[in-house]
């Protein structure tokens, strides 16, 4: 997430809301943003029914994969990075600033 | 001798059986959310209290969705 936040600035300039999510509580969230400053939000998936319905629970972790998905604003998903590919969002910064410049 | 030819035989037959076994907990199933689909909408509560809901945003702003492990981790 920290990742996401360096790049904020960019992705916000491109029309882009980031949103976070996890199978941690509200309390969970609250704490790590505070200690990582980020201002985006964290959404609680407590329970993993959002998880479970994009295909994504690991009954390894018990927990979410680490996806990233890039919805347009008709709410159509139109980049997906997947695991270790999903910790550097330059492919999402991209895909939105090129986004921008095609409107 | 031959027992040991045997043992090495039987094991050499059995390794590739006991790997075709892990291999599901290794590859797991693809998302069943992909490009090209409607992202299911939710709401949910986020750090500070507030219900964020998937169609806030639609006709409004692209939405960069980051699905992650746990907080307290990297990345």
């Amino acid at each position: 997430m920290q990742n996401f936040q360096q790049n904020l600035a960019k992705l916000e300039a491109a029309d882009t809301q980031v949103l976070g999510i996890s199978m941690d509580s509200p309390f969970s969230n609250k704490a790590w943003a505070q200690q990582i400053n980020v201002t985006f939000p964290l959404l609680s998936d407590w329970g993993g029914d959002v998880t479970k319905q994009y295909g994504l629970y690991s009954p390894k972790y018990k927990a979410a994969r680490r996806v990233n998905y890039l919805i347009d604003k008709d709410g159509k998903v139109v980049e997906m990075q997947l695991d270790s590919d999903a910790i550097d969002p330059t492919k999402t910064v991209e895909a939105c600033e090129a986004r921008k410049l095609n409107r | 001798m031959n027992r040991l030819i045997t043992t090495a035989l039987v094991a050499g037959m059995l390794l590739p059986t006991l790997r075709a076994a892990d291999k599901p907990a290794e590859t797991p199933p693809p998302p069943a959310v992909k490009v090209g689909d409607i992202a299911p909408d939710f709401t949910l509560t986020d750090q500070n209290g507030n219900k964020v809901s998937l169609h806030d945003f639609k006709g409004k702003k692209n939405v960069a969705l980051a699905f992650y492990i746990f907080a307290f981790t990297g990345g």
